[in-house]
């Protein structure tokens, strides 16, 4: 950036160096006090000095609502990047990162956040703790599962998944109560109905831990050692509502299938306690290979009133 | 449309001298689909005479009316953000004409699924279509499913569909199951429509 930008131009808002080769940015940008919008996109920055030192005391940390640095080369997410309290809309698409840092909840006014085009693996739960966050682009990476937790994202509008590794979806993900949109075309979805049987049975530790649970067997803090007290309170409630039981450790994957809208069956994971949980309308788990199981009629017309438009193309 | 009937070699110098020119076509009982592609072509984009049209959405492409051609086609132009795509559509017995504007947009062709399809559509083709490009498309050709792979660059279409139409369908690539769809303008002639 030329020397003396913020003298000749101090009530500056908008800056766009896109496709100007630019290899780093310097402090030249600490002293912009009004600079809302920062467009730096096709450019050679991602080195160790591509953003200046200075950026999370600057009153750029406040004022800056928009910056986009898609197509440059950032591996990573510049850790100073996360001090920008401000920031709206974050672009990053078509660089070479890895991963998503879990500080990523810093930037709690975060609206609009895009990561197509990259090289990420992995989703880290964290990445949900962004209230705001409306649309969320994760398209062309190589993502193979996504956290459940990225059902709490209430505002969530639009995803978009498409070319990615993902064989199945998280069940949590029919809560995205305000989700219009979601891309999933390109991925290795399963098609067929898969149950995975893989259940190592429960340890005795995790047996007793169920009966107290299920039985509400009465128990203080003095009554038992510290850590299983702490493993008490881990118990996660079997999804199968004709069920109410719990588990800690052992359960068994499930992939469950359910129709959104009457259009697109969606394979989503299930945990549940135990491989007779999987037919909680039968009573035996002999007539679980039919794909039309009840229980996913439910989440059928919840997922029907709440997901409007689902583009698995 | 037919058999060709003329082979003149329109030049549009404007996207307003290029409307005209449609109307001219579209009066005439027969119409070449190689007149209208050349005449498109011919076009040469300039964003200060489309700009007006050329409404993003930031969640999704818009499809922006520009003209109604009398009722034998509509013109239109569809703006896609970065990432943004379409699922896998047939256009209703209709010609489509499609010229990049701006950016780069990448069409695939699919064949039609069998009749109880239940397997993936087969891919026939794909192609990244440059500026001042255009495509064309109808229902004996194939199927097609347009998108901005671009992560920096937004891109932008104009679209003619002769006769014009409001809904079609769109199918799973996975399985080639269809559902029929009525498609929405995001604006037209320039003005947001509220729905």
């Amino acid at each position: 950036l030329p020397a003396g930008l913020s003298q000749w131009f101090p009530a500056l808002e908008v800056l766009d160096v896109s496709g100007t080769g630019l290899t780093e940015m310097g402090t030249e940008l600490l002293s912009l006090p009004c600079l809302h919008t920062l467009l730096a996109k096709n450019n050679r920055l991602g080195g160790p000095g591509s953003l200046p030192k200075g950026l999370g005391q600057a009153p750029l940390a406040r004022s800056l609502r928009v910056l986009n640095l898609s197509g440059n080369r950032f591996s990573e997410v510049p850790p100073v990047l996360l001090q920008l309290r401000g920031l709206r809309s974050l672009s990053l698409g078509g660089n070479r990162l890895q991963g998503i840092p879990p500080d990523i909840q810093e930037l709690h006014s975060l609206e609009f956040l895009y990561l197509g085009g990259n090289f990420i693996t992995a989703i880290p739960p964290e990445l949900a703790k962004l209230p705001s966050l409306r649309y969320l682009v994760l398209c062309d990476n190589k993502i193979q599962s996504i956290p459940p937790q990225l059902a709490q994202l209430h505002s969530l509008r639009s995803l978009s998944l498409h070319n990615n590794l993902l064989t199945y979806l998280p069940r949590e993900i029919l809560n995205l109560v305000h989700l219009d949109e979601l891309s999933l075309r390109g991925n290795p979805l399963v098609v067929r109905f898969v149950r995975d049987l893989t259940y190592n049975p429960p340890s005795l530790q995790e047996l007793a831990g169920r009966t107290v649970k299920t039985r509400n067997i009465p128990y203080t803090p003095s009554d038992l050692p510290e850590s299983l007290v702490r493993y008490l309170s881990l118990a996660s409630n079997c999804p199968n509502p004709k069920c109410g039981g719990v588990y800690f450790d052992s359960c068994v994957r499930q992939i469950k299938f359910v129709d959104f809208c009457g259009k697109y069956r969606l394979p989503l994971m299930h945990y549940l306690c135990s491989p007779e949980c999987s037919s909680p309308f039968s009573s035996a788990s002999q007539s679980s290979t039919s794909q039309s199981e009840s229980d996913s009629e439910d989440e059928a017309s919840v997922a029907a009133h709440r997901m409007q438009k689902v583009l698995l193309g | 449309m037919e058999q060709p009937v003329q082979t003149e070699t329109w030049k549009a110098r404007s996207l307003e001298e290029l409307i005209r020119i449609l109307h001219q076509i579209f009066a005439e009982d027969k119409v070449s689909v190689e007149e209208v592609q050349t005449l498109m072509e011919s076009y040469e984009s300039n964003p200060e005479e489309w700009l007006q049209y050329a409404k993003f959405d930031q969640y999704r492409y818009t499809r922006n009316l520009v003209d109604n051609g009398n009722g034998k086609f509509n013109l239109m132009i569809l703006c896609w953000g970065e990432g943004h795509g379409s699922s896998i559509h047939d256009h209703t017995d209709s010609h489509c004409f499609m010229k990049i504007l701006q950016g780069n947009l990448k069409e695939t062709l699919f064949e039609w699924p069998e009749k109880k399809g239940n397997g993936e559509m087969t891919k026939k083709s794909e192609r990244v279509l440059r500026e001042n490009q255009c495509a064309y498309i109808n229902d004996s050709i194939g199927l097609h499913r347009v998108e901005n792979i671009s992560h920096t660059e937004p891109a932008v279409s104009l679209h003619l569909y002769s006769p014009p139409f409001n809904s079609c369908n769109t199918f799973d690539q996975r399985t080639g199951h269809k559902h029929k769809v009525t498609m929405t303008f995001y604006s037209q002639f320039g003005e947001r429509t509220v729905c």
